[in-house]
């Protein structure tokens, strides 16, 4: 990191400290956060695991949150719940616009409880630093609670709404779940921006899945055609837990998500179904890491990304198998489909393995559409663009299709029609 | 009868490497014919550049179908036209189910002929109809194209389509190779029931086991991409007996 930025980021957060909410953060943690962050720096492209990362935006963008400048600095466009996408059937909505709560938005209200302590230190954790630069600003958390209680899954969708542009204000989602032993949650996870399109939002969340606890969590990027959007998540899942995430990045200039999961007690299981869909001069790109810690742990990462145009689409996806986990079971599958002379797909999956007793499976391609495939739906009489359009659908089919919630699944297939310009009915291509 | 596929003089090279080397056959209308040879003869490569397959140099002669050049056409043209390929090996598309192409082919044809669109609710009646015929469980109808099915499944799903596409030139690719000898007979009176006055069909087969069940019109033998022998059917038991060697010496 340019000292210039590291210098710019002590600035912005000394001039906001005192209006920063210590209930989010506290003081400490906050100072620590910057401490760390200007002695670490952020992450660049020629950093390995971030080479595929679209950064540009951290030149221009002003860090300090909207709520925290004066009024005059960033002027607020009032948000209609109009303008924000239809609520899921059986899901209570909680509605954050630029990182703060609001309610008039929301169907139920926000949890007050209290900053958890992060599930492990950052910098234990793998690649943290843009969760750092959340610690150092976040002005409001999104904190979910979720006892054991009936048969049901507490079923709850966090809107995250990105509202001004990055060069006048950065936005920072705080998500903070804690699932108590043997609860269930059904989380959805949606960042759209309204207002204007070139927002820079740099998510934190952290999950917390106790044990034979369950969790499913959605999470849909959809930011809008500037924007740059950074996440950072970590989780632990218990003894014969699980936690289970569908990543979908539609949207954004630039997406970076970088995920950690550990599955810390035995016979625990993490399954990450991710798909990105690129277009234009856009950038996806996940960093995905699941660590085996315990025996007999359970872990799946399957992945599919189409780029078209210009776009660079790119997913790295790494499990560790610690010396303590015997028995474990992973498999991978990670594919990438070029869909433009210029465009680019880079899947790496990677494998590290410190014990014996390993079912360890692990497949990964990137390449065009297959021309024999193509020629055969041309010889039965389909023009080359439908046949086209039906391959990529195709390609995407089995991770769309594990998206359960209805609504959910048909507001994303409704969006990627759109983005493959796939015309026909889309009942039928399922 | 009039000519419904006419080939001249056709040459063919897959880069620089000549393939076929001056095939010249006609096909009326109503005929069987079936087009043998040594592996190797350019008895595929045929079959796909009728079809449209890109991948191939045409550097000399002419097919016409209809009396109309069928090399300038797409794929899908040709397809939509009536020509049929049926693959040696079908290709796994996962993803798309079996009915949707199924129903997006026959609708291509449809419209190419000025018919309208079938509802999927009388489409999918023909579809059960045919696959009766073919003796193929109804759980076909919501799988994947080909994706897990065996290799005789795959080729009673080839000819499932051709059954329900009706084209005018059915071209069939080694559609007995892999098939055990039930599955033959299934698949041989499917194509047996397609045969009609105003269809034609070309047979590209190895062995001559196939014939026993499809009696061609036309035998012919290819080799070293021409063709160097036409008989009726007694050829085929022919070389079955002796072989292909006699029919290269001959030729050279």
């Amino acid at each position: 990191m340019s000292t210039a930025l590291a210098t710019r980021i002590a600035e912005e957060y000394a001039a906001a400290s005192d209006k920063l909410p210590a209930r989010v953060v506290s003081a400490a943690r906050r100072e620590l956060a910057v401490k760390t962050l200007c002695a670490q720096g952020l992450p660049a492209t020629r950093d390995e695991n971030w080479k595929y990362a679209n950064l540009r935006a951290l030149e221009r963008v002003r860090f300090a949150p909207q709520s925290v400048q004066p009024a005059e600095a960033a002027p607020a466009t009032p948000v209609s719940g109009a303008a924000l996408p239809a609520p899921i059937e059986g899901y209570v909505r909680q509605t954050f616009v630029d990182g703060v709560f609001a309610s008039e938005l929301s169907s139920a209200a926000r949890n007050d409880a209290e900053e958890g302590s992060p599930a492990r230190e950052r910098g234990q954790s793998g690649d943290a630093r843009f969760a750092l630069l959340n610690d150092a600003f976040a002005n409001d958390a999104a904190r979910l609670r979720i006892a054991a209680s009936s048969d049901r899954p507490s079923c709850v969708e966090v809107l995250f709404v990105a509202r001004t542009e990055g060069a006048r204000a950065a936005s920072y989602p705080r998500l903070d779940v804690k699932v108590s032993a043997g609860a269930r949650l059904n989380l959805i996870e949606r960042h759209v921006s309204v207002a204007s399109d070139a927002n820079f939002v740099n998510a934190a969340v952290e999950i917390d899945v106790a044990s034979g606890a369950r969790v499913t969590h959605f999470r849909v990027q959809q930011l809008g055609a500037r924007a740059t959007w950074i996440d950072t998540l970590n989780a632990t899942v218990g003894q014969n837990a699980s936690y289970q995430q569908h990543l979908v990045h539609l949207g954004a200039l630039s997406a970076r998500s970088t995920f950690h999961v550990r599955l810390a007690g035995s016979r625990s299981a993490a399954r990450l179904h991710a798909l990105a869909a690129a277009d234009a001069h856009q950038t996806h790109d996940a960093c995905a890491l699941i660590e085996h810690a315990a025996p007999h742990t359970v872990s799946e990462q399957v992945f599919r990304g189409i780029a078209a145009g210009r776009a660079r689409v790119a997913f790295n996806g790494k499990v560790t198998v610690c010396a303590g986990a015997p028995g474990t079971d992973s498999r991978q599958s990670l594919r990438g489909l070029l869909a433009g002379p210029e465009a680019e797909i880079d899947v790496r999956p990677q494998l590290e393995i410190h014990t014996d007793d390993v079912r360890c499976s692990h497949g990964a391609t990137a390449g065009k559409l297959d021309e024999s495939v193509l020629f055969y739906l041309l010889s039965r009489g389909l023009d080359p663009d439908t046949a086209q359009q039906l391959l990529k659908w195709a390609f995407l089919a089995d991770v769309v299709a594990k998206i359960d919630i209805p609504d959910l699944k048909r507001s994303i297939e409704r969006a990627l029609a759109g983005r493959i310009d796939v015309a026909a009915d889309l009942k039928e291509l399922l | 009868m009039s000519a419904l596929l006419k080939i001249d003089n056709l040459k063919v090279a897959v880069g620089e490497k000549p393939v076929l080397n001056g095939v010249t056959l006609e096909v009326r209308v109503g005929e069987v014919h079936a087009i043998m040879g040594p592996n190797g003869s350019g008895k595929s490569t045929l079959a796909h550049v009728l079809a449209g397959r890109p991948g191939y140099t045409l550097t000399a002669g002419s097919v016409t179908f209809e009396g109309h050049d069928l090399l300038s056409r797409a794929p899908e043209e040709r397809a939509r036209a009536g020509v049929f390929l049926g693959f040696q090996y079908p290709v796994e598309i996962p993803g798309v189910n079996n009915v949707y192409l199924l129903k997006a082919a026959f609708n291509a044809v449809r419209k190419h002929r000025g018919l309208p669109e079938v509802d999927a609710f009388e489409f999918l009646g023909l579809v059960r109809e045919k696959m009766k015929f073919m003796r193929m469980d109804e759980s076909f109808l919501g799988r994947a194209v080909n994706e897990g099915f065996s290799g005789g499944e795959k080729k009673r799903n080839e000819i499932l389509q051709m059954l329900i596409l009706e084209p005018k030139l059915a071209i069939l690719d080694e559609t007995d190779s892999g098939l055990d000898i039930d599955a033959l007979k299934i698949v041989a009176q499917g194509i047996n029931s397609l045969r009609a006055p105003e269809r034609s069909i070309l047979l590209v087969t190895h062995y001559q086991r196939m014939l026993d069940y499809i009696v061609p019109d036309f035998v012919h033998v290819l080799v070293n991409g021409r063709i160097a022998k036409s008989g009726d059917r007694t050829l085929a038991l022919d070389l079955e007996r002796r072989g292909y060697e006699w029919v290269s010496e001959e030729a050279a």
